[in-house]
């Protein structure tokens, strides 16, 4: 018995590695990499590492009277350590170096994500700072450099003693260690301590000519001078040498070259680090003025693209996106992709109320708060000591886990009661049950999503938050209207790039290029039709349509509805969000019907939400423009009367359509003899071919080369033929009942 | 007759076009439930909510009925029965709220999805300490140590409804021990069997519906 | 002319002979002949092999020359090439259907194994077929056969073991003629019963139906137990009830199954009532045998007693509860 299997056509044995080489991981050349964690001490490394710390311990102590009673005691405690210093000694200090490269490797990206101020404070640092890193080198070098000259590294550890008092904790470790190593060689006290007292003032003077130099750079820097490409390669060639010069010289002259190093990723941050970027953008508010002689805008700005993506590391394409999106504000936009958004809850109203819930979460220990103002059911969780998806409140559906902006559709769409809705990407039900909600769980919600396993998502959390007027379903939306298409409002939330949501998913700055984009918008716009075919324009109540993306790229969003605004009977009405920008109508390349401006615009820099866009339509005729002539002709087959009828729909429509498409297109244009001249424009104005087809109702032409496209809709307008009649059940019903009977 | 078979063909291509091909040659489509399923399902509903089942065929507010789909009994009114039967078998997952199925014996299972029509109707009720809430919500038995207070009158194999002490309920399970029985056993002993609760949205999302 | 006509033969055998062995189209080393067909060149780059020329002279060249100039006519008369499509004479075979086995194995996943045709025979001490003549390990030829434990001694082992045998293949056969009616559509002829080693209830209650239906009357006459259930396997199928009919004769059906189910549940807690006939019992006789005293403790739940408080389990205050039971 058991499950059985999906039957497939071709069933082969399978090949490939077997269950039990899945198991074993992947070989991993630890060693190879060099990227070893905190190395796991055996079971007398500890022992050792425990008797040290003690030791230490008591030293401290020791330390402390010895103050009151000069050295006498410090004699007896050397003993014991002779016994087994020489390898655990060797082997902290393996390990203290390994810790410090890594630590090395974090102040490079430390240096690469620090915001302008706080490099430049750092630069105010770097005195402090360089003296740090000598000290690391010492330490790195010691293990290597021992045997071979103890007296150099008595030395070193002596000017770390002497360094001592602005080190961190580690480093205290450290010293008390080398302290002891110290009183080994009280003999040669004398002469190391002259030899330090030399290192000491030779460093002092390096600093300060690090420090001065550093000064330099900065003036020099002070006017901002573009690296020509020459220039970049070759920086990058030479940052390699000097590092590779650096990890051979660590050896010999650690302090000196320890000084340069520094200046070296001084020098590299003010190309790639904030300094570059904010002095390209100080150059390009006033172009004119502060520009360099002989440089183009367009090398600026391709500079500082190159400098944003090796900051944040996105690729390219995006950056030049988000560039045209916001040439002002792109520092927040990035900024605020990196910091995850404040975690909100929607109350479910179907089992209980916002200020029943916050208490009750506030018990669990949960700290919440009511959102913005907008919202009367949003809570923002400030920190949480339990699980927020584990509650008792949560698995009885009290409040749902959802981001700020995912309300906002919904409540644009405003659904009533009694009526009949449908989530068309509904998974993972969050916006469905919303809906739910704000209809009371009367009338009909149809929520579906084309991908199986999410289906499952939106029925359990259905059934959790109490929903019953549900239905859910998984059908391509493509396919939607030929299933049912009487709704009286409509949520499209289409699948999208998730340009907006950065925050939550990283992978989307290196992994987006263009044709992901424009494919993401041929299925928002396929979708979008789809939508609009399954509204009822002649719904009492209804037939509006809510189109929202999670991506800020102007192709996925004001693109698609300008293309159903010229496809579908449809009109852009007020989102009923008072808040958020206004979408756009000229950007780049397109120019967009002026109606949308009444789109709205969310960015997490500007309303702490995720990057989102809303747009409401409303249907106004279940007619599709370009189609219902032919339906008639082909109903009315060879009827004269057919032919005056087209006209005068034809007629009618231009009309609509001049009404719809902005004032200045329509301005002193004819409605009959506009149709050539629009499609040209269009054609130059949309880049996409397919608009341009049947945007113009040229029966006769469409008819002649009817394409794939066309015959698609054909098939869709015979429902379209069908609709005149209101409320009533699709074929497919009809047929069940027949034949069931 | 002759004149007849085109359009026939037309419709049952049409037909073709429209609904996908079953693996098993059968369409799944929702159905009421026989005269022996009611029979199964009203006896164990009645486990936990009693006569109180008349309510939910009985509505004032609307005509609601029972059908079942692939195995599943779903609880939906008329008019997502209606429109709802437009979507076809094999891509329709749930429609109004899921009691629970049938299982290939012919026995009934209810799921914890019904939890929101049985709570309002029980008859018999447990209230649990905070401490054996989350053991509870994890899919355990409720020990004597746990239990808060206990419905009087509850007979051994009663169905109960699980709540916590904010009455926020559970879950549900089947008394093991009559009340009387519980008070003098020790505090290790199940007092309650675990059948449902809304620890499962979670841990059986994929099989719940 | 018999002679003349032996005499042109011989001649032409021993031309033939003469002229060494025609040589065939085909050449050995095609690969290392580069061709040029438009100038009708053929070259070969190769080192010649300095020994063989040393031997046999010019004829190394003119066999090389041969070689070259076969493949490059070779290449002349290669046909380029079919452009058109030419029809099939017969179709292309279809697929033969899959046996029932094969539609099981594949839902469940089950892989054909190759099995290797010779096997180790034990008693012969050598490989033999698996099946077919002189097989391997062929248990019809043992000239001796244990009886097995608690077997009957008088049964014929040899014709058990041939029964058997004859059994199986008559199952192979009515397997496959199954399974080729099935594939062609047509009825496959119900074989009854066939006897199982572990009856299983349905094995019965098939067993039942089938013997309800063997009279002449087709069991139209057969009799019926009072409060037999209608068996499941009368070949028909299940016909529901219209997904959207009439809700409200539905719900009057409902309500009715309703009744009928809470019938069932029982308005009088038997437990808990003869629990009360007892405790009553029981503190009647303590009354008669006690004295016309009354402890403290008794009065209050006499009282209640006396009062018929349905709802109380033990009567008596709740302190006093836990305590009598111990």
């Amino acid at each position: 018995m058991g499950r059985k299997r999906e039957i497939l056509e071709d069933d082969k044995p399978k090949k490939g590695p077997g269950r039990k080489t899945k198991k074993q991981p992947a070989p991993s050349f630890k060693a190879l990499l060099g990227d070893e964690g905190p190395k796991k001490l055996s079971h007398k490394q500890k022992q050792r590492q425990r008797k040290r710390e003690e030791k230490k311990a008591e030293k401290a102590s020791a330390g402390a009277k010895r103050k009151a009673t000069p050295t006498p005691n410090s004699r007896p405690s050397k003993k014991p350590k002779l016994l087994f210093d020489s390898d655990g000694d060797d082997d902290e200090n393996l390990r203290s170096s390994d810790s410090e490269e890594e630590e090395m490797q974090d102040e490079f990206s430390e240096d690469d994500v620090l915001s302008d101020s706080e490099s430049e404070a750092l630069e105010k640092e770097s005195g402090k700072k360089a003296k740090k890193n000598e000290k690391k080198a010492a330490n790195a070098a010691t293990p290597k450099a021992k045997k071979q000259q103890e007296k150099g590294n008595a030395k070193t550890r002596k000017q770390e003693k002497m360094a001592a008092p602005e080190s961190d904790d580690e480093e205290e470790d450290e010293k008390s260690d080398s302290d002891s190593d110290d009183e080994d060689e009280s003999d040669e006290e004398m002469d190391v301590e002259k030899a330090s007292k030399k290192l000491l003032k030779k460093q002092k003077q390096d600093e300060s000519l690090a420090q001065d130099e550093l000064m330099l750079n900065i003036k020099s820097q002070e006017k901002f001078t573009l690296p020509s490409g020459q220039e970049i390669e070759k920086e990058d060639i030479l940052d390699l040498v000097i590092l590779s010069e650096c990890s051979l010289l660590v050896l010999l002259f650690v302090t000196r070259v320890w000084g340069k190093r520094d200046r070296v990723v001084n020098a590299s941050n003010s190309r790639s680090g904030g300094r570059g970027i904010s002095h390209i953008r100080h150059i390009l508010a006033d172009f004119s003025e502060r520009r360099e002689e002989g440089r183009s805008r367009k090398e600026y700005l391709d500079q500082l693209c190159r400098d944003l993506c090796a900051r944040f590391n996105y690729n390219e394409f995006l950056m030049e996106r988000l560039l045209g999106l916001f040439p002002n504000e792109i520092m927040d936009f990035l900024e605020a992709n990196e910091y995850p958004r404040p975690v909100t809850i929607r109350t479910n109203t179907l089992k209980t109320r916002r200020r029943d819930l916050g208490p009750m979460l506030i018990d669990r220990g949960v700290n919440v708060e009511p959102m913005a103002r907008w919202s009367g059911v949003g809570l923002t969780v400030f920190d949480t000591k339990v699980p927020l998806g584990a509650t008792p409140e949560y698995l009885g559906g009290h409040y749902m886990l959802q981001g700020g902006a995912s309300f906002l559709p919904v409540m644009a769409l405003a659904p009533q009661e009694r009526e009949r809705v449908l989530d068309m990407c509904a998974a993972p039900g969050g916006k469905s049950s919303y809906i739910a909600a704000l209809m009371k769980n009367t009338g009909l919600l149809w929520s579906n999503d084309a991908n199986r396993e999410r289906c499952k998502a939106i029925v359990s959390n259905l059934h959790r938050l109490g929903v019953i007027n549900s239905l859910v379903t998984n059908y391509d939306g493509r396919a939607m209207k030929k299933v049912f298409h009487s709704f009286d409002r409509v949520l499209l939330d289409a699948p999208c790039s998730g340009t907006g949501v950065i925050s939550k998913d990283e992978a989307v700055k290196i992994n987006k290029d263009e044709k992901d984009i424009l494919r993401c918008s041929h299925l928002q716009k396929e979708l979008l039709l789809s939508a609009i075919d399954c509204c009822n324009a002649n719904s009492k109540t209804g037939g509006y349509i809510v189109y929202s993306t999670c991506s800020i790229m102007v192709e996925e969003n004001e693109w698609v509805i300008d293309y159903a605004l010229k496809k579908r009977n449809v009109k852009i009405v007020p989102c009923g969000l008072d808040f958020g920008k206004e979408g756009f109508v000229n950007f780049e390349q397109h120019r967009f019907h002026p109606s949308l401006r009444l789109t709205r615009r969310f960015y997490p820099h500007t309303h702490n939400l995720d990057g989102f866009f809303v747009a409401k339509l409303q249907k106004f005729s279940n007619k599709i423009p370009g189609e219902e002539n032919k339906t008639d002709q082909v109903e009315e087959n060879g009827e004269e009367s057919a032919k005056s009828e087209n006209k005068t729909d034809q007629a009618e429509e231009n009309g609509e359509d001049s009404a719809k498409s902005g004032d200045a297109e329509s301005k002193g244009k004819k409605a009959a003899n506009s149709d050539t001249k629009k499609q040209a424009k269009q054609k130059s104005t949309d880049k996409d071919s397919e608009t341009s087809k049947s945007s113009s109702p040229d029966k006769n032409k469409a008819k002649k080369n009817a394409t794939p496209d066309k015959k698609n809709f054909q098939s869709g307008k015979k429902v379209a033929g069908k609709l005149k009649k209101p409320g009533f059940l699709p074929k497919k019903g009809f047929k069940n009942k027949k034949k069931g009977n | 007759m002759r004149r007849a078979t085109p359009m026939v063909i037309i419709v049952l291509w049409l037909r073709g076009v429209r609904r996908p091909i079953f693996p098993c040659g059968q369409a799944k489509n929702m159905r009421p439930l026989t005269q022996e399923e009611t029979n199964t399902f009203f006896e164990k509903l009645s486990k936990y909510i009693g006569e109180n089942i008349k309510l939910l065929i009985d509505r004032q507010d609307g005509s609601y009925c029972f059908r079942l789909h692939k195995d599943r009994v779903y609880y939906m009114s008329e008019e997502q029965l209606k429109i709802g039967s437009s979507a076809a078998g094999d891509t329709l997952l749930s429609i109004g709220s899921c009691f629970g199925k049938f299982t290939k014996s012919g026995k009934f299972h209810l799921h914890v999805t019904a939890l929101d029509y049985l709570a309002p109707y029980a008859k018999h009720k447990v209230w649990l300490k905070p401490s054996a809430e989350q053991q509870f919500l994890y899919g355990h038995h409720i020990m004597k140590s746990g239990l808060g207070r206990l419905t009087e009158d509850t007979e051994q194999y009663q169905g109960v409804i699980v709540y916590n002490m904010n009455d926020l309920a559970l879950g549900f399970g089947v008394a093991a021990k009559s009340t009387l029985a519980c008070r003098n056993c020790d505090p290790m002993t199940i007092v309650v069997f675990h059948q449902a609760d809304t620890g499962q949205y979670i841990r059986d999302e994929d099989t719940l519906t | 002319m018999a002679d003349e006509k032996q005499s042109l033969v011989d001649t032409v055998l021993s031309q033939t002979s003469n002229d060494q062995q025609l040589k065939t189209t085909n050449v050995e080393n095609e690969e290392l002949i580069e061709l040029d067909e438009g100038n009708l060149l053929a070259v070969n780059e190769n080192k010649i092999d300095t020994k063989g020329f040393k031997k046999r002279g010019e004829n190394v060249l003119l066999s090389l020359t041969r070689d070259a100039t076969q493949v490059l006519f070779n290449s002349l008369w290669k046909l380029p090439e079919s452009k058109t499509w030419l029809p099939r004479e017969k179709p292309v075979p279809k697929k033969k259907a899959p046996t029932k086995w094969e539609e099981y194995a594949k839902g469940k996943g089950i892989l054909n194994k190759k099995k290797s045709r010779m096997v180790w025979d034990e008693q012969s001490q050598q490989y033999k077929p698996r099946w077919g003549y002189n097989r391997a390990n062929d248990d019809t030829k043992d000239w001796v056969i244990e009886v097995p434990d608690n077997a009957d001694p008088y049964e014929d082992q040899f014709e058990k073991r041939k029964t058997a045998k004859k059994e199986r293949v008559a199952k192979n056969e009515l397997q496959r003629l199954r399974n080729i009616a099935r594939t062609q559509k047509k009825k496959v002829p119900g074989i009854g019963l066939a006897p199982t080693e572990q009856p299983s209830k349905d094995h019965l209650s098939k067993a039942l139906a089938v013997a309800h239906k063997s009279t002449a009357s087709i069991g139209k006459f057969t009799d019926r137990l009072p409060k037999e259930k209608p068996s499941k396997f009368t070949g028909k199928k299940r016909k529901f009830e219209p997904s959207i009919g009439n809700l409200g004769t539905e719900k009057e059906k409902q309500l009715k199954v309703l009744d009928s189910v809470s019938k069932k549940i029982p308005t009088i807690n038997v437990t808990k009532a003869a629990n009360r006939v007892l405790r009553q019992d029981e503190e009647k006789r303590a009354e008669d045998k006690k004295s016309k005293k009354t402890p403290k403790k008794m009065k209050g739940r006499k009282a209640t007693l006396g009062l018929g408080k349905p709802g109380r389990q033990g009567g008596g205050n709740k302190k006093t509860r836990g305590k009598r039971k111990r």
